[in-house]
């Protein structure tokens, strides 16, 4: 479902060019859940925006669903986010002038599905706040709105769902609930769940844990407690020889 | 598998910037930039609605000076073949024939000035009729019968006539049946005012007084629309000859009156234009912070699969939703604002009753759409740019950012505007330049406020630290900010300052108890027996001035061909010929009141003995624009025939004359020693209340050979219009400032949202209230004081500049707006930044925290 090639990214500084991430490869399977686990500044959200296509690699490949992301521009891009990829955020990201209701059609109505509203209805429902579908985003708690968002992200039914931190501003409860929504939503409908995440707990969930660190992503054996990494594709890539962590 | 549908996609964009555009205008989310555009439609449509009202009635009473909207003046009788083409343009025709010309009655005889009328004269104004001697005239809407004749009161006097009586002039005689006041362009002049003889049209063959050798003076009249007005004098232009006419509109009433029209017109032009650049700040601010309030939305509409033409779309059809509402609301705010104050003036301005004009329209919605749509661009185009990454990292912004691009669009918008609305680039680029030059200024000022503030902001962190730490820290935006605010107080300043000279200036013109009647004719021996009688009813005379008419001989050795030109002084005078064949001549010692010696030396000093001048020549004291239009300047020799002697006279210095000034003017004025040898009768002028009218009779009957002239009439028509002009000038001071000051509302409102964060942050850290409030206001104390202060300094250079390009009056310095505007600028900047800052810090910290969200 995603397959990455010598993903690089360099950023320019005051002080010069500053590579973020290394040469990254891997692949996820269709319905598989992986969670990015690492440190603040580890470089996942950019592997996030990269992955989902938000931004562009200084160099590397990225196929996702067999699209080459890498060679589409930003009109591709986002005709192929908006047919096939669901996001969910940390800060929720809903249109604060939109009632839950119609944010929630938003994505729907972006591709021109029929009746986004009755499709919208049903997802709202699925997540448990239909009798909040007239409010604005801001006259609802943490835990709804993120709710909202993700009835938002399943509404086109998404191949590959990108989770950035979802639980990241929530209080236990309702952390726990949006994360067991999540898993639940994401087992129904099969979709390919990348989740962004420096709760351990939260990683635990998902069938692959990847950590990165300082721009390297190498993959966590589900028996290894601390992080460490596993050369297993390494073999398969003569690409990636010299690098020292690729997955 | 899932449906699509490409109906639904395509209608997208509009049905989400409706649903947008629905529910922010609900929230108020829309409310400053709706409000700005509302501001600016119902400004401009108030404004130049009221204005174009109130010229109408203006220019209609102007049009009664001349009696017409158009005249054609001529000195050979008009081609009848030119008044039926002017019918072809559907304008309204009359004819006038005035000459000088005897009339002979009861054995008597007197100069008269003879005015023969078509039935449709006159085609502005009324002819006023008075029902008995000297009594104020009332209108109607007759002209003489044939055979009639409706004569001055002063004729009545000098021929001993009564009504029915018969008068001969030429030719003809005729029966006097009607007393005479006033007709519209009867003229006013102290001078050479013989007492007028109205006849009707079709007796002037008949009178033979036309014949050739007389000078005849033939005036065609026509009203009708403007257009078909201009139409018509471009077809007929090509037949004229400027020397034998003349085509005179409104517009070229060079009167007091005329004055105070055209320079109250290139006020309201002026305000209505800083209405505009108020109104365009006002947009330009609201579309920054809509643009920026927007960056969220955008990022996710691009994440979430909306490709940049539907974003684009999305938001142009909700500035242009925006754009509409704002329209229609601002028109229906404008027309009502303008009724509301026609209403509320009734009683002292006169407006037109014609209440829908399309211009004032079409420029407002105009105006409202290119500041929709100009000063959105760039904030939009910023918008459009949001990459969808910002859905991860917060911090980025858009990538389009051109500052340059936005205030070259800005500025050409705003001269755009200016230019189409006045089609005047002067009054534009005056306007402009000043605005640029405030900008630079301004510029340079937060760079200089920003190194104060390393010096006055240092010590332990409170309130008055916080406020230079944010002035320093938000040094772009506090530019842009003072900016905005500097030059709406600054447009603010221009108005005020304008209004205020305007009206000063018209009121000194004729200040209460200016002399409303002339005394002429006065005989030397009738001098101090008037002087004294008039005191002793308590009356004060202006001084009596010595007059003499003196015939021009020569000016140094050039010959001045009187023979030739017959023209009289009170006609034209455009070359050496043109002063006519007489002047009136005074002399004193003693510089009159409204004169002003500009080059030379006065009379005072001189004597014979000291003269410097050649034997048996005296000096004269010339006006200033009488010496231009004559080519006579300093040392020039003038030599004039004062009765059947000669006097010669060089010219030692020269004079500007006030001419507003109700007293006799001069435009020669010698020696006394020049004229020692003749005698002079004297003229004068007095003020006589208008309750003691009544006493006039009895005033004047121990002078039954003095000429008396009544300006009453006319000095109350100037002062109402004047203080009709004022009145609607004060409405629209008070509109501009009320239009300035919901701009600065605006600014503070938009800058405050930018705070918003900021506060909560501070809040939340456990900052007092006190010391927050405390900062906003120290920092919208310091920013309004420089913005007044720099406002100042630009509005001395912008009104130098309109005032001595534009509207041709003095300029001064205003030195006590340089303390008002910097401390007006400081209380209310900093008042709106502290109820701004209220409203916020009201709320809980939880609150302020989510709308951050």
């Amino acid at each position: 479902m995603i397959k990455t090639k010598d993903l690089i990214k360099t950023v320019s500084t005051s002080e010069g060019e500053l590579q973020i991430l290394q040469p990254v490869n891997f692949s996820v399977e269709a319905g598989e859940s992986i969670a990015i686990i690492g440190a603040s500044g580890s470089g996942k959200s950019t592997l996030l925006g990269l992955l989902a296509g938000l931004d562009t690699a200084t160099s590397g490949e990225i196929w996702l669903d067999g699209a080459p992301l890498h060679d589409l521009d930003e009109e591709a891009r986002a005709q192929l986010r908006g047919e096939k990829v669901g996001f969910i955020f940390q800060s929720f990201m809903l249109v604060p002038s939109l009632t839950a209701l119609e944010n929630i059609m938003l994505p729907a109505e972006i591709i021109g599905l029929d009746n986004p509203k009755a499709r919208a209805l049903e997802v709202l429902k699925q997540v448990g706040v239909e009798h909040r579908a007239g409010h604005y985003p801001n006259q609802l708690s943490g835990g709804e709105q993120q709710r909202v968002a993700i009835a938002r992200a399943f509404i086109t039914s998404p191949k590959i769902l990108f989770a950035d931190e979802p639980t990241g501003n929530l209080d236990a409860h309702n952390s726990h609930n949006v994360e067991s929504l999540l898993f639940d939503l994401n087992k129904q409908s099969n979709t390919t769940l990348i989740l962004v995440t420096h709760d351990p707990e939260l990683a635990k969930k998902c069938d692959r844990q990847l950590a990165m660190t300082a721009g390297e992503l190498v993959e966590v054996t589900p028996n290894q407690d601390n992080l460490g990494s596993s050369k297993t594709e390494h073999q398969n890539n003569p690409a990636s020889h010299d690098q020292e962590a690729s997955v | 598998m899932i449906s699509m549908s490409s109906v639904r996609a395509k209608n997208m964009p509009r049905q989400l910037a409706w649903r947008l555009f629905k529910h922010e205008a609900k929230r108020g989310e829309l409310s400053i930039i709706l409000f700005a555009i509302i501001l600016s439609v119902a400004a401009v449509l108030s404004l130049s609605l009221f204005s174009e009202r109130l010229q109408g009635a203006l220019t209609d009473r102007s049009a009664e000076f001349i009696a017409a909207d158009r005249q054609l003046s001529a000195r050979n009788p008009i081609d009848p073949a030119w008044i039926t083409q002017a019918q072809t343009f559907s304008l309204a025709t009359a004819e006038q024939v005035s000459t000088r010309s005897m009339a002979f009655a009861n054995d008597e005889l007197a100069l008269v000035d003879l005015r023969a009328v078509s039935d449709t004269y006159p085609l502005k104004g009324n002819i006023k009729l008075a029902p008995e001697l000297f009594a104020t005239g009332a209108a109607t809407t007759q002209i003489p019968k044939r055979g009639e004749a409706w004569i001055d009161s002063r004729l009545f006097q000098l021929l001993g006539l009564v009504i029915g009586d018969n008068i001969e002039l030429g030719d003809a005689t005729f029966t006097v049946t009607q007393i005479l006041s006033e007709i519209p362009d009867g003229g006013f002049s102290v001078f050479n005012a013989d007492p007028m003889v109205l006849i009707n049209h079709q007796d002037i063959a008949a009178t033979n007084v036309t014949g050739p050798g007389s000078r005849v003076n033939y005036k065609a009249y026509f009203t009708g629309e403007n257009s078909d007005l201009d139409d018509y004098f471009d077809a007929l232009s090509p037949q004229l000859d400027r020397q034998i006419h003349r085509w005179l509109s409104v517009q070229d009433d060079t009167s007091p009156i005329g004055e105070s029209v055209a320079r109250a017109e290139q006020f309201f032009l002026l305000a209505s234009l800083l209405a505009i650049v108020l109104a365009a700040v006002a947009i330009g601010v609201a579309a920054q912070r809509y643009a920026q309030r927007h960056f969220d939305p955008v990022a996710i509409m691009k994440t979430l699969g909306a490709s940049t033409n539907t974003i684009r779309k999305v938001y142009l059809y909700q500035i242009s939703f925006i754009a509409i509402l704002g329209i229609m609301l601002g028109a229906v705010v404008g027309f009502v604002l303008q009724q509301i104050v026609v209403s509320a003036l009734a009683d002292t301005v006169e407006v037109s009753l014609q209440v829908w004009y399309w211009r004032p329209m079409l420029i407002a919605i105009f105006t409202g759409s290119v500041c929709a749509l100009l000063f959105c661009l760039y904030p939009l185009l910023g918008l459009f740019s949001i990459p969808p990454l910002r859905v991860l990292r917060r911090d980025i912004s858009a990538t389009f950012s051109s500052r340059g691009g936005q205030y070259i669009t800005a500025g050409g918008a705003i001269l755009l505007l200016m230019w189409v609305y006045s089609q005047n680039l002067k009054i534009s680029l005056i306007l402009f330049v000043s605005g640029l030059i405030l900008v630079g200024l301004l510029l340079g000022a937060t760079f200089g406020l920003i190194a104060l503030g390393r010096v006055l902001g240092k010590g332990r962190m409170g309130a008055w630290q916080l406020a230079w730490a944010r002035i320093k820290r938000r040094s772009l935006d506090n530019s842009v900010q003072l900016i905005s605010f500097a030059l709406t107080i600054m447009l603010l300043l221009v108005v005020l300052v304008m209004r205020n000279d305007i009206v000063q200036q018209w009121r000194d013109q004729l200040p209460q108890g200016t002399a409303n009647y002339f005394l002429a004719n006065v005989t030397q021996e009738q001098r101090p027996k008037l002087v004294e009688h008039f005191a002793k009813n308590g009356i004060d005379t202006d001084g009596l001035y010595p007059v003499s008419r003196g015939r021009f001989v020569k000016v140094n050795d050039e010959l001045i061909r009187t023979d030739i030109s017959k023209e009289d002084e009170d006609t034209t005078n455009e070359t050496r010929r043109g002063l006519g064949r007489e002047a009136n001549l005074t002399w004193d010692t003693v510089l009159q009141s409204g004169n002003e010696i500009i080059a030379g030396q006065w009379h005072d000093q001189w004597t014979p003995q000291n003269s410097t001048l050649p034997e048996g020549v005296f000096p004269v004291s010339i006006e200033e624009r009488v010496g231009e239009r004559m080519r006579i300047g300093m040392g020039d020799e003038l030599t004039f025939n004062i009765g059947s002697e000669i006097v010669t006279v060089q010219v030692t210095s020269v004079r500007t004359v006030n001419w507003q000034t109700m007293q006799p003017n001069f435009f020669f004025v010698l020696h006394p020693e020049a004229m020692s040898q003749f005698r002079a009768s004297y003229i004068t002028s007095f003020y006589l209340p208008p309750e003691r009218k009544p006493e006039l009779t009895k005033l004047m009957a121990p002078f039954a050979s003095v000429t008396m002239f009544d300006v009453d009439a006319r000095i109350n028509q100037v002062r109402s219009i004047i203080d009709q002009v004022s009145a609607a000038i004060e409405f629209i001071l008070v509109l501009v400032l009320v239009a300035g000051s919901l701009v600065l509302v605006a600014q503070v409102q938009a800058s405050m949202d930018e705070r918003q964060r900021e506060l909560a942050i501070l809040r939340t850290l456990g900052a007092k209230g006190m010391m927050i409030r405390l900062s906003v206001i120290y920092e919208f104390l310091i920013i309004g004081s420089v913005a007044g202060f720099m406002a100042a300094l630009a509005n001395e250079v912008s009104l130098y500049l309109l005032q001595t390009n534009v509207f041709q009056m003095q300029s001064s310095l205003h030195l006590e707006y340089w303390v008002i505007a910097p401390v007006t600028g400081a209380v209310v900047v900093g008042l709106l930044g502290a109820a701004s800052c209220w409203r916020l810090l009201s709320m809980n910290t939880q609150v302020l925290l989510r709308k951050m969200l």
